[in-house]
């Protein structure tokens, strides 16, 4: 009776817990990005969000994301992710990112837009590749006012 | 006499301002590239016997031909570049590359041309590349008869087979590509054309375009990719002759297309893709004479389409022929042949009688809830179907085929 009585707790544990939102892994090469919907294949620029309800949404470059967020609004989101461009596969919360916009570094939707988790990396990225350090808001305000 | 003599010596300096031969092989004056590329001037030839050549980062800024006799192997041993290009006019054949170094931030590729004009890359081999043959701010060049392989495990560490970058007028033709994340990459191409190559088991597209425009693309078979072709960005693309086949999986199309205006789509074979063509924000574009056999989905459109004609093409045995999202429709259907119409051609003109809808109320729930798929071919759906058919309600109205064909009309 005690071990079912446990097992039933557990199940209802695990209900409870699972309900939580929590991004899902990006499958490279089979998901499609949620905006563009090329394939995504670039773990140094990918980047993904969850709804407050739990929907996942995945894009194959940052500035897919930060266009879809133009889009349809930042109000339902839950956790925004990027892709550290230092440790590719790594994400990291897209607002306390650093994102450098480079020629000399490509991203997948033309944008030469990368996300990188420490100031230090981004600056040294910089003064190596060239071009211009956003922060998440810069960033944000950078492609609204582009429409 | 001495008139001949003048003949002769005319003709050797002739010769000589055709350009020096300088051979390369194990036991000639010249063991290496390096050395022989150094030692060339303008207009010379290299030519490399067989043999294994241990070498990269080999930087050439002469207008140099360079042939290999019997494939000489080129091993860059997974360090760097092999090959980097800048000149006119030069042409590199007959070489089996192999194993170029891989970065994450630097794209290296068994041969990088850049700002070059008037080249020819043809009858080379390619093996274990990350970028196989990559072409920066190019004119004029063309890259044939090449075979360029890799094995991609996951596409973190995978590059593109033929990549060009702000060129224009290239030719790209009769490549095989397979094992890439892309076969052919066009980013910023303009006035080109890519024929004749057979792109196949890459992991993301077997050709892609993105902000490309007035370029052609056809005699080209893409099989087992990621997806077959993705076009982006781009206007004036004609599409003919090409072969889309078995690019299967959920993100997996025969041809996506994103953002398109004003292209041409003649006589293609679309033949068991997950989806036949994906269309989205896509404008002007005349599907003509294609067929599509087999696919899941024949054709998808999804965001805003306008002014798109589909006429003379077969619809065989698709699972479903158009899916459909807007209830505004200015895209035209004439004159198709459709496997699934059920009409009838009483005064036997090869027309059909009663027009046919193509866009089925199925198709619109699994649009919106992709998971009803399973339902597929059960009898609910067909309920469903029917009774849509009788009474429409939720297609729109003009989205029908007035002339529906009788009989296929492209073999």
């Amino acid at each position: 009776m005690k071990k079912v009585f446990n097992t039933a707790f557990a199940g209802i544990l695990f209900l409870f817990f699972s309900c939580d939102i929590a991004p899902e892994e990006i499958n490279y090469g089979t998901d499609a990005c949620s905006f563009c919907k090329m394939t995504i294949v670039d773990q140094k620029h990918a980047a993904q969000y969850v709804t407050i309800k739990g929907k996942q949404f995945k894009f194959d470059a940052i500035e897919c994301m930060v266009n879809d967020i133009a889009e349809n609004g930042s109000q339902k989101v839950g956790i925004w992710l990027v892709a550290d461009f230092e440790n590719p596969g790594n994400m990291v919360k897209a607002d306390n990112a650093y994102y450098l916009i480079s020629k000399s570094i490509k991203s997948p939707m033309g944008a030469n837009l990368s996300g990188f988790a420490s100031e230090e990396t981004a600056v040294s990225t910089q003064m190596e590749y060239g071009g211009k350090l956003y922060n998440w808001e810069e960033l944000l305000k950078k492609f609204d006012s582009g429409k | 006499m001495k008139k001949n003599l003048l003949l002769i010596f005319g003709f050797f300096y002739f010769l000589s301002g055709y350009g020096n031969q300088i051979e390369v092989c194990g036991t000639c004056e010249v063991t290496t590239l390096r050395d022989a590329i150094e030692k060339a001037v303008d207009g010379d030839e290299i030519i490399i016997q067989p043999g294994v050549y241990k070498e990269h980062a080999l930087e050439i800024t002469k207008s140099l031909h360079i042939t290999g006799v019997g494939m000489p192997v080129v091993d860059g041993e997974f360090k760097e570049t092999i090959f980097s290009v800048k000149a006119n006019n030069f042409s590199i054949k007959g070489l089996k590359i192999i194993n170029v170094g891989k970065s994450y931030t630097k794209d290296f590729a068994a041969i990088l041309v850049s700002k070059s004009e008037d080249f020819v890359i043809h009858h080379n081999e390619f093996n274990n590349v990350f970028f196989g043959i990559l072409v920066e701010k190019s004119k004029r060049g063309r890259v044939e008869n090449n075979f360029v392989r890799s094995e991609s495990e996951s596409q973190a560490n995978s590059g593109n087979g033929i990549h060009l970058w702000h060129c224009s007028k290239m030719k790209v033709s009769n490549n095989q590509l397979t094992g890439l994340r892309d076969g052919i990459y066009f980013e910023f191409v303009k006035d080109s054309e890519v024929f004749g190559n057979n792109s196949y088991s890459n992991l993301r597209y077997g050709l892609h375009f993105m902000f490309s425009n007035d370029n052609a693309y056809f005699d080209n078979i893409f099989r087992d990719n990621g997806a077959g072709v993705a076009i982006m960005f781009s206007k004036f693309i004609k599409m003919y002759d090409n072969r889309f086949e078995h690019n299967w999986g959920t993100a997996s199309y025969g041809l996506l297309l994103k953002e398109i205006y004003d292209a041409e789509i003649e006589r293609n074979v679309f033949e068991q893709n997950t989806i036949g063509i994906s269309v989205d924000g896509s404008t002007r574009i005349n599907y003509t004479n294609n067929t599509f056999s087999r696919n899941g989905w024949a054709v998808t459109v999804i965001g805003a389409c306008y002014e798109n004609v589909f006429s003379k093409n077969d619809f065989l045995n698709n699972a479903l022929d158009l899916s459909y999202n807007s209830k505004i429709n200015t895209n035209r259907f004439e004159n198709n042949y459709w496997s699934e119409y059920a009409g009838y051609d009483l005064d036997r003109n090869g027309v059909g009688d009663v027009p046919y809808r193509p866009v089925k109320l199925f198709s619109y729930i699994v649009h919106n809830t992709p998971e009803t798929i399973i339902l597929l071919r059960s009898m609910f759906v067909d309920i469903i179907n029917f009774s849509e058919k009788v009474s429409p309600v939720f297609t729109p109205d003009n989205l029908i085929d007035s002339n529906p064909l009788m009989n296929r009309i492209n073999d």
